[in-house]
């Protein structure tokens, strides 16, 4: 046919038809032939990739949902998250627990559960995994949430006794909730400095319903069901988390068809996107992140020098009272955000709308101000004291585009007020940096909570968190005293009560203004059945999920 | 001999260039704010025991001038160092991404050359009628779109909106999670047309404008009437007289385009989820893996300064009017004869 052609026209029109040729076999998938009840293929548009997959050393949220599917803990939270008590717990690699004693709680292992390389898991794997998290050559950061257990050791091959050095409500949780169990057997022969380099945690074996396949560096982690998983086969034959780095392109592979899953979709313009994707489902659940205005109650650089401006109480409530939260929130995020009444996410069971929190009220914010002495003498809408003008610095990373967008709000509102805010924006590692050395004047920063308030709280709030996560320095002495009886109050009630009282006492102090808290929506392909997102986790269900053989699509039947 | 000796210069100044680039950049990947210990402001974790460890383990506690000296000596025995963002050494994710960014940036050059080239040379056979008004100024509009924006467009486009090509990633991970059959290797291919269009077509407007351009001078030249005059056919005087000459201008641009393939790629490759070079050297930044950018910085500059040897090897070959003297002094540059 080509020789009929002129010649000036073959060498293009072959190179079309190659070309058509080439999209031609792209665009055609191979029909594969699995049927039934157990086919499907789940493929979750992930946001970033893991460093390794060996859980004491990883603090990554994908590395934590792959390893949701690969290790058990021995019990894990229930759809409260609940975290007091060991009621609302749910056993996993421990068939049963009880308590020997108020200081000794004993787990017994599920006989049935077995590596996937053969060997059963023993109270030996949950010894060694406990002091592997201790080991401060394997610097795991679940090493804190430790302390108070003292130690965990075999009284039989399934049987772990752990030993706590004090009662507190939130002992079990501390016993269950940190440590995926691992393998004894696989890791012990490895230098424990060695870990994060293992090539174990590049091609991990577990216990969990889903085998590791392989890792394609920056590209894709597949992991296959297990039919042999002793608490029941993964409905779901085959995971893939798919690696991108940004999150708009993410959003675009699941309405493309090409994900089924992206668990967190941030912002009001990707729900919008996603809404009208027919084959898509958006399910809402409790987000653990919160982001808050952080005042540094110390001189910029110098922690023994209290700062000028956000060392005065009444200022920073002053501040506070200045910024209309709500419709920040309304403006900013929607359905996908709420106001925090205090330093908490929503996942937390101490979320309650009834704690004291400062009114937006600008009269008052100014009348405040006036009586501090910062007033406009110069005329020049900036209002000052001893000729020191009331102004101040935003740090902002450049990489958070809700944050930046906060910043500018934020400026806006204290112009009103006539405070004057210039705004930062720089790498998220600069403000890490800064922040850390205390080099700022305010800045907007987010922080993600585990299920309980106890760690999170402590660490960034009362003066045990100095020179760590405390940027601020803010230091009171009553806040900290009332944390602590939360931390060990006898009873949930008696916990909310003082953690509400805590948070009473913060808002009040005033040393952050708390901006948002996000709402989580995940959007998940409709032909996904029994889906349950625990708020804490999203993948800790997985294995429950299915796809009905009516709802198969090409890749759900793919043999390879 | 003088030949080999013009060589030998260009590649000792190519090594200098090369050790410049990579002393420029170590300098200030570690005078730069922004601590790989601490990392972001959002983990808050940071260790007080781990930290100072991992400071001497990197041995980020010493003056830069003893961390320069021993990154000196680590690469004179061909160790690139260890990334600790990755927790591997560098040697080893470079070894798995530098293939993705040749294949990108590979394709991208010849959509760039065939696409710019027969456009160049359409227009000039064309000059100043309808088309060649045309397509100059769809070149122009081309050439002046920013290169992320049309890889946005496009993706919306072809790969959410029509369903034509994948969304990013360098193949289907169900089917071909490695390429070990034809159909993956057309798989490959689907998944890097985007891609590599985006990055090769704003390329092939420059290179249009350019090529049409050399051509136009060409044309004007008295070999080229000369020729005419002797009866050669126009399609003879445009492909063996005109289109020869103007391609040594051509070779010229092919080592001013790989520092913006290599450049665009770092983009190209975020946005389309290419698990090449220039995505893991914007990680590496962010992340302030001081190895890790050096040694991305290394293997850049060194593909772009080789290209450009190349370049001037082809240059050198291809027109005898290009000559070294032999006394060393400047080389001939490019004129007219």
């Amino acid at each position: 046919m080509l020789s009929a052609m002129p010649r000036r026209l073959r060498l293009p029109l072959s190179i079309s038809l190659a070309a058509l040729v080439v999209v031609a076999l792209g665009a055609c998938e191979r029909r594969g032939g699995c049927t039934g009840s157990y086919c499907g293929t789940l493929i979750d548009a992930a946001i970033g990739e893991p460093g390794t997959l060996l859980p004491p050393s990883t603090e990554e949220v994908v590395a934590r949902d792959i390893e949701e599917q690969l290790f058990l803990k021995l019990a894990d939270v229930g759809m409260s998250t609940n975290t007091v008590g060991d009621e609302d717990f749910q056993p996993l690699l421990a068939q049963r627990w009880e308590w020997d004693g108020p200081l000794t709680l004993v787990f017994h292992i599920d006989p049935r559960a077995r590596w996937q390389d053969g060997p059963r898991v023993t109270a030996t794997d949950v010894s060694f995994t406990f002091d592997a998290y201790n080991d401060s050559a394997v610097a795991s950061p679940y090493r804190p949430q430790l302390k108070r257990i003292a130690s965990v050791t075999p009284r039989d091959s399934l049987t772990a006794v752990f030993r706590f050095r004090e009662r507190y409500p939130e002992m079990f949780y501390d016993a269950v909730y940190h440590m995926r169990i691992l393998p004894a057997h696989l890791l012990r022969p490895v230098p424990r400095d060695q870990w994060k380099t293992a090539p174990f945690g590049r091609a991990p074996v577990g216990d969990g319903p889903y085998r590791f396949v392989r890792w394609q560096a920056a590209q894709s982690v597949e992991l296959v069901a297990d039919s042999t998983f002793f608490l029941g086969r993964p409905a779901i034959r085959r995971l893939i988390w798919r690696f991108t780095p940004d999150l708009g392109v993410a959003v675009s592979q699941v309405i493309a068809d090409q994900a089924d899953v992206r668990e967190q979709i941030v912002t009001p313009e990707n729900r919008e996107r996603l809404r009208a994707a027919q084959q898509i489902a958006l399910s809402p659940y409790r987000g653990n992140v919160y982001a808050f205005l952080s005042f540094n109650l110390r001189a910029d650089g110098d922690t023994a020098m209290p700062n000028p401006i956000f060392a005065d109480r009444e200022v920073r409530r002053a501040l506070g009272m200045a910024i209309d939260r709500a419709s920040l929130v309304r403006s900013t995020l929607g359905e996908l955000g709420k106001v925090p009444p205090g330093p908490m996410s929503s996942l937390l069971w101490i979320w309650d709308p009834e704690i004291r929190q400062l009114p937006f009220d600008t009269a008052q914010a100014a009348r405040i101000l006036n009586a501090r002495g910062w007033r406009d003498h110069d005329g020049d809408g900036i209002r000052d004291r001893a000729g020191q003008p009331l102004a101040f610095h935003i740090l902002v990373p450049t990489t958070s585009v809700l944050r930046k967008q906060y910043a500018r709000l934020l400026q806006e509102e204290y112009r009103a007020i006539g405070v004057r805010v210039d705004i930062d924006e720089v790498e998220n590692s600069v403000v890490g940096q800064r922040v850390g050395t205390g080099h700022y004047d305010t800045a907007i920063l987010s922080r993600a909570n585990d299920p309980s308030p106890s760690s999170g709280i402590s660490q960034t709030w009362t003066r045990a968190g100095f020179g760590g996560s405390n940027f601020g320095r803010y230091g009171n002495p009553e806040f900290d005293r009332l944390v602590d009886r939360a931390i060990a109050a006898a009873s949930r009630d008696e916990a909310r009560r003082l953690w509400r009282n805590a948070m009473d006492l913060i808002n009040a102090d005033a040393p952050a203004v708390f901006l948002y808290s996000l709402e989580n929506m995940a959007a998940i392909h409709n032909r996904v059945d029994n889906v349950q997102l625990r708020p804490d986790s999203w993948a800790a269900l997985l294995r429950t999920w299915r796809i009905p053989s009516s709802r198969l699509i090409d890749r759900d039947r793919v043999e390879r | 001999m003088t030949g080999v000796v013009w060589l030998l210069r260009r590649f000792v100044a190519s090594v200098a260039i090369i050790f410049a680039v990579v002393t420029l950049v170590f300098i200030l990947i570690h005078v730069a704010p922004g601590d790989p210990c601490v990392g972001s402001e959002e983990g808050g974790t940071q260790d007080p025991v781990m930290c100072p460890l991992l400071t001497r383990q990197f041995g980020l506690d010493q003056p830069l001038h003893v961390r320069y000296g021993r990154y000196l000596l680590q690469l004179l025995h061909g160790n690139l160092g260890y990334s600790f963002s990755l927790h591997r050494p560098v040697s080893g994710a470079l070894a798995e991404t530098i293939p993705f960014t040749l294949q990108l940036a590979g394709v991208a050059l010849l959509i760039d050359f065939l696409l710019g080239l027969g456009l160049g040379i359409y227009q000039a056979l064309r000059v100043n009628r309808l088309p060649d008004v045309v397509l100059s100024n769809v070149t122009l509009f081309v050439y002046s779109l920013p290169t992320f924006w049309l890889a946005l467009v496009l993706l919306l486009l072809f790969a959410e909106k029509v369903k034509l090509f994948p969304l990013g990633g360098p193949s289907d991970p169900i089917l071909c999670p490695v390429i070990d059959s034809a159909y993956c290797l057309a798989d490959r291919i689907w998944h890097l047309v985007l891609p590599a269009f985006t990055l090769g077509l704003v390329g092939a407007a420059g290179t249009a404008r350019f090529q049409r351009a050399a051509m136009l001078e060409v044309a004007q030249q008295d070999f080229v009437r000369t020729a005419r005059a002797k009866g050669l056919s126009e399609r003879g005087v445009v492909l063996q007289h005109q289109l020869r000459n103007a391609l040594l201008s051509f070779i010229t641009r092919f080592g001013l385009t790989l520092p913006f393939l290599l450049t665009g790629a770092v983009l190209i490759e975020t946005i389309f989820a290419w698990p090449g070079m220039g995505r893991l050297a914007v990680n590496a930044i962010l992340t302030r893996d001081h190895a890790l950018v050096t040694a991305t910085a290394l293997i850049a500059s060194t593909l772009v300064v080789s290209g450009n040897l190349l370049a001037d090897i082809l240059i050198g070959i291809a027109d005898p009017r290009v000559r070294v003297p032999a006394d060393g002094g400047p080389e001939t540059s490019l004129v007219p004869a």
